[in-house]
């Protein structure tokens, strides 16, 4: 008989998923615990295996078509009962003898029905093209009206993946900040010619941003420290031999530095619910999101009770996230819950920037490169490390006073490191 | 096996000339293949010989005849009389054309052509009886097409005279005084309607409540409204479970009266319903293949039912109907022949040559709802419609369903002549083609077609001839 299995509540609170690539298509014989899926929620991706050993009767939807939990997202036939197997119709009952039937047509209409809700919109000609150019129309989105898939759309579809490089490597680059510079993939800001359906990690990075740029008033406020005492910093604890200290580096520094003043200013912790705003929301513990460029795309991964970390436990969990996040290997919990981010964009040679909060956040920190840069000190002008640094708010929590306060305590925690012995 | 059987390798075998199965050979002789088609019958099968084709053409000549009994008010006043046997006269000339026809065509293909019984001995060996003859294939590809016969009623068995089947009764050369016609399915209102046209006083047998059961209500009831118009009695709700010296008896199914019987006076019983697959005739599980529990062979998407063995038509689930084995002959013949090859149809046109005419494409706006889609709908009447009043036939109407992007996803008609809707509206769900495409194409004036358009135009809220 056919099972009908529907999108599992696989996130914490998260009530949708993208189909991100089907591995089995209509006809395919699976095993129970075979990979069936891809989905991709927030911006963790999960494969759900089959619950069941059978034949797919047929696919939920497309390939990135968003579902929501609760929907159809597979039907597979065990076998247990072939006649009752949902796509084909019920054997005539005139067909066994002295059944009393007598006067009764088979119906045409049970029959005639062939179409389905998951269907693909495409005309005789181009699923024909799909066939012979081997594309699964189910993988294609339609750009044509309505969401007709057309020939154009299928010859995409057929188009070969620039090579991509394999698995970026997790082997620390040593640059001049920190573990958030990685090389990535020579892929980056390639893509054949022609219109591509924005889906997968980049449908969420744009559908975020389009939140987050059009329901939150931006404001910015930066400043650029003399960053000699942290690089000193630095350099005196990656002499020392404990865990953690290799992977201290001046975002993780940074990192501890915001959740004491996240501490201090719980408003800068919070966030505007709704649109234009219904309520603040303000957290218990600070959760931060370390912003991650990866080959498929930026991901944040999250450093929960971040306030309660010491500086050589933030170091391993932001370079344990950072390795996850560059192999694909983030959990969705790991995604899921910031209360605020950190970027760090100097990773890339940047040394200002006006970073975009992210939605259900009212703040983010933004750090440039550390470079020499002439400083006046009492009168002279030395050479000394700068580090430039960028706190974008959200306006309609945090006013000019908050902002250029909680800027100032980030950047005096930075300019002198010692104050992060004192606590929050 | 028989000791000491020889067989000849054949290329591409194909088992069944009907429609299905000449277009099979055709396709394959087109790609280069040394096609064998075997046909224990005629060429043509049972759509040319006996289904399809002579039933159209009567349906023609009683739709003629009945026309002199309704133009008097366009000013013509005519009288006319039938002779069946003229009337055969002429079914088998319209039978015969397209028969031959097809046998040119098949040998300008270079097809061998073999008069004989084939079936599966083994996998990969069929043998061919003719007579007493008995030679053995054993062919590289298979494409079997066999399709179905009609399903018998053990209560009711055919005598060949007074209880017959549609193709018996196709073939009368004496009109029935009174016919009772078991099943209310398509067959049956085709040859009520007919045979009532042409004299005969009709009575149609069904199970259920109503006739065409596998259509949407506001359909059957204009459909029965016709047959009634008609004279044709309908027997609802009642089961056929013999025959005695004056006719047919009946059982109701239900209500309190149920299992009450009674016998309806026939000189003739026409048995329609329905066909099952003929998958015995030819050993079809010798081959390797599988069956359905229903009888039907068990194909993957290019109709591949074992290694080299493909079957297409009424062999394979699905409607039972000409145009689908026509569609899968070329799709197992590519897959023979190692091309691409899906059979993946939108939507498979239904029609049905009653007065009103129905034509059934896709999905109706009540299947689309409970396929959890929300689909919206217009339903343009005919009575709007200049074409339909020059034709003297304003009853019924045509109806656009879209889903909720407005794509066409069902095209729905009742009425004179929509049966020849049902390429426009076929196209319009298998391209996938938008309300506004249907709306925006220009239609020519006075036709039928014009109601696709207006009904899509309804569903663009700017409707022309109707609101």
């Amino acid at each position: 008989m056919a099972h009908v299995f529907r999108l599992p509540d696989i996130g914490e609170g998260l009530d949708e998923a993208e189909i991100v690539e089907w591995f089995v298509a209509i006809g395919d014989v699976v095993v129970r615990d075979q990979a069936l899926v891809e989905v991709l929620t927030d911006k963790a991706s999960s494969e759900l295996p089959s619950p069941v050993a059978g034949t797919v009767l047929s696919l939920g939807a497309a390939e990135g078509v968003r579902l929501r939990v609760g929907e159809v997202l597979i039907e597979i036939d065990d076998g247990s009962d072939t006649a009752d197997a949902g796509v084909h119709p019920p054997p005539s009952a005139t067909e066994s003898a002295g059944d009393p039937v007598s006067g009764s047509t088979p119906r045409l209409a049970d029959t005639q029905g062939s179409m389905t809700t998951a269907r693909p919109k495409a005309a005789p000609a181009t699923r024909r093209l799909a066939l012979q150019s081997g594309v699964d129309l189910n993988t294609v989105t339609g750009t044509g009206p309505a969401g007709r898939i057309t020939a154009a759309d299928v010859r995409n579809a057929e188009m070969p993946v620039p090579a991509s490089g394999s698995k970026p490597s997790t082997h620390p680059v040593s640059s001049s900040n920190d573990a958030g510079s990685q090389p990535l993939s020579n892929t980056l800001g390639q893509m054949p010619s022609g219109r591509h359906p924005l889906r997968g990690i980049r449908g969420v990075v744009a559908r975020n941003m389009v939140q987050a740029w059009t329901e939150i008033p931006h404001i910015h406020t930066m400043d650029e420290l003399d960053a000699s005492l942290l690089v000193d910093f630095r350099t005196r604890i990656h002499s020392m031999d404990r865990p953690g200290a290799a992977q201290v580096t001046p975002l993780v520094i940074a990192a501890v530095a915001a959740a004491r003043a996240l501490r201090r200013f719980p408003m800068v912790n919070g966030h505007v619910e709704g649109h234009p705003g219904d309520a603040i929301v303000i957290p218990e513990g600070v959760n931060l999101g370390i912003a991650t460029a990866t080959s498929r795309g930026l991901v944040v991964p999250v450093v929960h009770n971040a306030s309660t970390l010491d500086l050589f436990t933030m170091a391993e969990r932001i370079a344990s996230l950072a390795a996850a996040a560059r192999a694909g290997d983030l959990t969705t919990a790991d995604l899921a819950g910031a209360t605020f981010t950190i970027t760090n964009y100097g990773s890339l040679g940047g040394r200002f920037a006006t970073p975009i909060i992210p939605p259900g956040q009212g703040a983010i920190l933004g750090l440039g490169a550390i470079v020499e840069r002439p400083v006046a000190v009492r009168g002279e002008v030395l050479a000394r490390p700068t580090l430039p640094v960028v706190l974008g708010a959200d306006h309609r929590l945090i006013d000019g006073d908050l902002a250029e306060t909680f800027r100032r305590a980030v950047v005096d925690d930075l300019t002198e490191p010692l104050h992060l012995l004192l606590g929050a | 096996m028989v000791v000491g059987e020889v067989a000849s390798p054949v290329d591409l075998l194909v088992i069944g000339a009907g429609p299905g199965g000449y277009a099979a050979a055709l396709h394959a002789a087109r790609l280069g293949r040394d096609v064998t088609l075997v046909e224990r019958g005629a060429i043509g099968g049972t759509c040319l010989n006996v289904g399809c084709i002579p039933s159209k053409t009567l349906i023609e000549v009683a739709d003629a005849y009945a026309l002199t009994g309704r133009v008097g008010s366009w000013g013509i006043d005519a009288t006319s009389t039938v002779d069946m046997g003229r009337v055969q006269a002429h079914l088998a000339g319209v039978v015969s054309d397209l028969t031959s026809g097809v046998s040119r065509l098949l040998a300008d293909a270079g097809v061998t052509v073999l008069a004989g019984h084939g079936r599966f001995t083994r996998p990969g060996r069929v043998s061919v009886e003719h007579g007493d003859t008995v030679e053995f294939l054993d062919p590289r590809d298979v494409i079997v097409a066999t399709g179905s016969r009609p399903i018998e009623l053990p209560d009711v068995p055919l005598d060949g005279d007074r209880v017959v089947g549609s193709a018996e009764l196709l073939s009368t050369d004496t009109l029935p005084d009174r016919l009772v016609l078991v099943g209310g399915g398509y067959v049956g209102i085709e040859l009520g309607c007919a045979f009532a046209k042409l004299g005969s006083e009709v009575t149609i047998v069904e199970s259920e409540d109503r006739v065409l059961a596998g259509f949407d209500a506001r359909t059957t009831r204009l459909v029965e409204r016709g047959l009634r118009g008609l004279g044709v009695g309908l027997c609802l709700g009642h089961l056929a479970v013999g025959t005695d010296d004056h006719g047919l008896i009946v059982e109701k199914t239900g209500g309190g009266d149920s299992g009450a019987r009674v016998t309806l006076p026939a000189d003739r019983i026409g048995v329609v319903v329905g066909r099952r697959p003929d998958a015995n005739s030819v050993a079809m599980t010798r081959s390797g293949a599988k069956l359905e529990p229903s009888g039907h062979v068990s194909v993957d998407v290019a109709r591949r039912a074992a290694d080299g063995v493909y079957a297409i038509g009424d062999l394979t689930l699905g409607p039972a109907l000409a145009h689908k084995a026509t569609a899968e002959a070329e799709v197992a013949v590519d897959a023979a022949c190692g091309r691409p090859a899906a059979f993946d149809p939108t939507t498979i046109p239904m029609v049905v040559f009653g007065d009103p005419e129905v034509m059934a494409v896709g999905l109706t706006r009540e299947e689309a709802i409970s396929a959890g889609m929300e689909p919206s709908s217009f339903r343009f009447p005919l009575g709007a419609s200049g074409r339909a009043r020059t034709l003297g036939d304003t009853e019924g109407s045509v109806t656009v369903v879209a889903d909720a992007e407005g794509t066409v996803i069902g095209v729905h008609a009742v009425g004179g002549h929509v049966a020849e809707l049902a390429g426009e509206a076929a196209l319009a769900v298998e391209t996938a083609a938008t309300v506004e495409d249907l709306a925006g194409t220009i239609h020519a004036h006075p036709t039928l077609g014009e109601s696709l358009m207006e009904a899509a135009l309804g569903l663009t809220g700017r409707p022309v001839h109707t609101r």
